[in-house]
């Protein structure tokens, strides 16, 4: 025996397993999927993922060598991160789709935190999530037993049994076509039945735990349960909602991943229960139908928080020493807080001298120091005070309110109004009025005419037939009581649904208000030209229609 | 109520070799038996002889100074020498050489034996004092002053018949061929220290001694209770077996006194029993010869001082080369350098392993997080985060993690899947804790 063997250390026995042969248990873990996704899909699923595989290794190999870092083929990752990407794809994905997702998953998510073992999200899931930024890309699934060819797929789409839940309503598809996988999807989820007997291998094979799985299937189990759609049994909608869509491939494959899940026990469970309330939730309220993948990628950035949350009890140091631990810090905390008299005694020569240099400089470094912090409060505030002194805002809302209520007279219809690019001779302004809808409804003239004491102004709504929808005065001199008795609602309220020329007496007319001739003919008179110039702003603006915004 | 102790592995146990062969005495006795004087390990004995003069079997050789226990001659003969000689513990250390003189004569000052009823407690710690009686199962504490300390004090007495070490078969073979002689022991001791209870346990992978204790049970009024569990390991380790059998957790720091009770371990509750009701000193014990080189492993009842090498021979030898000659099993057995070291009080196993059965070619790789280590480790730490803060230079978050309680069990080393030395680590920051003084 020679003296090298002092360095080896106990125990000198190891399990068998090492990080590549675990690798390997996953990649046999997924075989029984990915033969189900050929079965379903046609070779174009095998072609897929190989490209997905060669396309990762391609990228870590790149990566490491462009770094000058050791190669870390042997270990397998890549090659289970590109088995993994290309069983998120749908079938019907071009080709150059897991190339991208290969890219971002082992060059920025993986390569750039350090390799396996340090980034802190899932590669083969953000690769995916990436690609599901192109909508277009993502929702091609393709109905299964619909072999695609391996060139030149159309763009298909087919609902998932996830859309169907999405909208609150079961599947079409019965229990047994959803457990061995007739339904739309990626390539990886469509058989419940596969991706459990490749997790079961998972487990068995000591790979993963079976805490992660059973914490995040139990979740939404639960939920499910607790919660399903109106009019559906709890128990049909809670199986849907486990066999439907990416959550057996999710529970088993992506959120067990070790490096993106925590490392103690109780860590693990917490991941999981947190993977399940987040499903359920994106599942029931988010805009995607399918809630898996971005639960997965949250609960990843969790991972520390759980890990710190999950820290195993010290032997022997009592159930809930923890607790008693953290809050007899808490108290010991407290109890260094003190109350300190302040100083107030401030004295501005020290020791009988008058305040030197030093002290002048001491102040002017202060100066200088929060000076600029002074600047710009004293700026803003300044800022704030012009614009408030000098903005008549009360004015400006009042004017406002009054043309609103200007309008509401003139045309009830409309809810706003707006300038048009329209003159006319005669008017004061035009402009047009809006229904809730943007529908354009008719014009406000404000025209003038004389009155008895002086001028009138008014302004008339004329809707698109050319009936008078409504006449409001705005300013008038006429005497009150006297020339206003034509100015009142009612009078005004005459000329509604007038059109063409309104004459003083016969047919078509409105009767003067007695007492108040010359008002009342002045008003007929302003209506009549509102009348005119709207008459004339339509056959002058041919066939044009008036678009808001051209402005 | 079955209680649990969290984590733990399942190494593959390869006993099959030796679990059905009897203990058998050695084919040829040694010519020599190197008796070192550091048997216990907590001190030294100073020797009571000089070289030349002769002994006989059971005759006190050297008496225990302190903490350590005094030795006795296990063969006949003469003192050939007192000089430094390989220990197994490591390095070499003075040893009592005995020129063996095959007569085997008795020592004729040995005790009388004591019949149950005559047990005190200050005769049993006399005679286990006497007998030089030390931990048996791995720890070599002297059991004198274990005893001493339980006294009055426990509640529940633990014999350890776990043996959770793959390989070895030596406590297994005592328990069934001796099931009557450790039941008697056991009681006596119950009763001598004042506990309540006397709980046997045992695995499930001894199920053949579990039934012959049971059957040897029902025909005894004792009140020893027998408790299987399956097989685990480390079941075997003082804090676990504790908690496995009473639920209660040792304080970290603290030995199994603290929650009132006391393990002992099968062949040490055997020597007491031979200790008292023979009046035999400690000069023999089982030893399990074992591993995948060893052309014909079996369990051996061999002299305390008998070089390993006589052992090997005894056994027809190594079929082909080992990788990794261990006294103790491979989890927390220690590698051996010199054949001429002798077996020593806590020697239960040789195990010779060659280079398929250690399967450790791979390289240490990149920790990957999986957790495997925090799920293993029976002693709720975490190995891997210790690994990572030792790795970053973070030693401010070393007290948090704990590294001081740590039982080297080897739990989380064995299941690494990178095959990372985690519990070299632990070692390693425990150390630093320690030297830095912030080790609470």
């Amino acid at each position: 025996m020679n003296s090298s063997r002092s360095l080896r250390l106990p125990p000198q026995v190891g399990q068998p397993s090492t990080t590549a042969s675990m690798m390997t248990d996953v990649m046999v873990a997924l075989l029984p999927a990915l033969a189900m996704a050929v079965f379903f899909f046609g070779l174009r699923a095998l072609v897929l993922t190989a490209v997905s595989v060669g396309a990762c290794i391609f990228f870590e190999a790149l990566y490491r060598r462009l770094t000058g870092q050791d190669d870390t083929i042997r270990d397998l990752s890549a090659c289970v991160t590109g088995m993994l990407l290309a069983m998120c794809l749908p079938a019907a994905s071009a080709y150059w789709v897991p190339v991208l997702g290969a890219a971002f998953a082992i060059i920025v998510v993986k390569q750039f935190y350090g390799g396996l073992g340090k980034n802190f999200m899932n590669p083969a899931l953000a690769g995916r999530m990436l690609l599901a930024t192109f909508p277009m890309l993502m929702t091609n699934w393709s109905q299964p037993l619909d072999r695609l060819p391996l060139w030149g797929v159309d763009a298909v789409s087919s609902a998932t049994p996830m859309s169907y839940l999405h909208a609150g309503i079961l599947p079409p598809q019965t229990l047994s076509q959803l457990f061995l996988g007739q339904q739309g999807g990626s390539m990886g989820e469509v058989s419940s039945f596969m991706l459990l007997l490749g997790g079961c291998y998972l487990i068995l094979r000591r790979v993963i735990s079976i805490r992660i799985p059973a914490a995040y299937l139990g979740t939404v189990a639960l939920l499910a349960l607790v919660f399903p759609a109106q009019d559906i049994s709890p128990l049909r909608w809670m199986t849907a909602q486990l066999l439907g869509g990416s959550l057996l491939f999710g529970a088993f494959f992506l959120a067990t991943d070790p490096t993106t899940s925590p490392v103690t026990p109780r860590g693990q469970l917490l991941f999981g229960a947190g993977c399940g309330v987040l499903t359920v939730l994106l599942r029931y309220h988010g805009s995607y139908p399918e809630g898996v993948g971005w639960s997965i990628l949250t609960m990843n950035c969790c991972v520390w928080l759980l890990d710190r949350a999950g820290m195993p009890r010290r032997f022997g140091a009592g159930r809930f020493s923890v607790l008693r631990d953290w809050a007899s810090q808490a108290r010991r905390n407290l109890a260094e807080i003190k109350f300190v008299r302040p100083n107030l005694h401030i004295r501005l020569n020290k020791g009988g001298k008058a305040p030197g240099e030093a002290h002048l400089d001491q102040i002017r470094t202060q100066a200088a120091a929060y000076g600029c912090l002074g600047a710009v409060i004293l700026t803003t505030g300044l800022l704030i005070f012009g614009v408030q002194r000098y903005t008549d805002l009360d004015t400006a809302r009042a004017a406002a309110r009054a043309q609103q209520e200007v309008l509401s007279q003139v045309m009830p219809k409309a809810a706003f109004s707006s300038e048009t690019p329209y003159r006319a001779v005669g008017a004061l302004s035009i402009q047009a009025g809006y229904s809730q809808d943007n529908e354009l409804l008719g014009y406000c003239v404000e025209v003038q005419a004389q009155g008895f004491g002086g001028v009138v102004t008014m302004e008339v709504g004329v809707d698109l037939n050319g009936q008078v929808t409504g006449v409001a005065i705005t300013d008038h001199k006429e005497t009150a009581n006297v020339g206003t008795e034509a100015t009142t609602p009612g009078a005004l309220a005459r000329y509604i649904g007038k059109s063409g020329t309104i004459r003083p007496s016969g047919s078509n007319s409105v009767d003067a208000v007695s007492g108040a001739t010359a008002t009342s003919q002045a008003i007929t008179a302003g209506v009549n030209r509102a009348l005119a110039i709207v008459a004339n702003l339509d056959t002058e603006g041919g066939g044009v229609d008036y678009v808001d915004g051209e402005v | 109520m079955r209680h649990f102790f969290f984590g733990g592995v399942n190494p593959a146990p390869h006993k099959e070799n030796t679990r059905r062969k009897p203990i058998a005495r050695l084919e040829s006795q040694p010519d020599f038996v190197i008796i070192p004087l550091s048997m216990s390990a907590e001190g030294d004995s100073i020797p009571a002889v000089k070289p030349g003069d002769q002994v006989a079997v059971g005759q006190p050789i050297a008496a225990g100074q302190g903490l350590g226990v005094s030795a006795h001659a296990s063969v006949s003969g003469r003192v050939a020498a007192i000089e430094d000689r390989p220990h197994p513990w490591g390095g070499r250390s003075p040893a009592i050489v005995i020129k063996n003189d095959f007569q085997d004569t008795r020592w004729s000052g040995r005790p009388e034996p004591l019949v149950p009823e005559q047990v005190t407690l200050e005769l049993l710690l006399g005679r286990v004092r006497e007998a030089g009686i030390a931990g048996m199962g791995g720890g070599a504490y002297p059991t004198a002053e274990k005893l001493r300390r339980a006294a009055g004090k426990v509640d529940t007495l633990i014999v350890n018949a776990a043996e959770c070490e793959p390989y070895i078969t030596a406590d297994h073979r005592i328990l069934l061929e001796r099931s009557d002689k450790i039941l008697q022991g056991a009681h006596t001791l119950a009763r001598a220290l004042g506990a309540q209870r006397a709980v046997l346990v045992t695995e499930g992978d001894k199920l053949n001694a579990a039934e012959a204790v049971e059957r040897r049970l029902r025909k005894r009024s004792g009140k020893v209770e027998l408790c299987t569990v399956g097989t685990r390991y480390p079941l075997g380790a003082e804090k676990q077996i504790v908690q496995t059998v009473t639920g209660r957790e040792v304080p970290p720091g603290g030995s199994p006194l603290d929650v009132k009770c006391v393990v002992l371990n099968v062949s040490t509750v055997f020597a007491i029993q031979e200790a008292l009701f023979k009046g035999k000193a400690l000069t023999h014990r089982a030893v399990t010869v074992t591993g995948g080189a060893v052309a014909r492993p079996r369990n051996l009842w061999v002299p305390i001082g008998t070089p390993l090498r006589c052992l090997l021979e005894s056994v027809g030898g190594l079929r082909e080369e080992s990788d990794l000659i261990l006294t103790g099993g491979p989890m927390m057995g220690i590698p051996q350098h010199d054949l001429e070291a002798p077996v020593v009080k806590n020697t239960n196993g040789l195990v010779c392993l060659t280079d398929l059965e250690r399967r450790q070619s791979a390289q240490e790789s990149i920790c990957i997080r999986c957790g495997k280590c925090v799920a293993a480790c029976p002693m709720h730490l975490a190995p891997a985060f210790i690994n990572r803060a030792l790795g970053q230079k973070e030693l401010h978050k070393l007290p948090r993690l704990h590294p001081q309680d740590c039982m080297e069990c080897g739990c989380c080393s064995y299941i690494c899947p990178a095959r990372i030395p985690l519990l070299e680590r632990v070692r390693q920051a425990r150390e630093i804790l320690e030297k830095g003084g912030q080790a609470r």
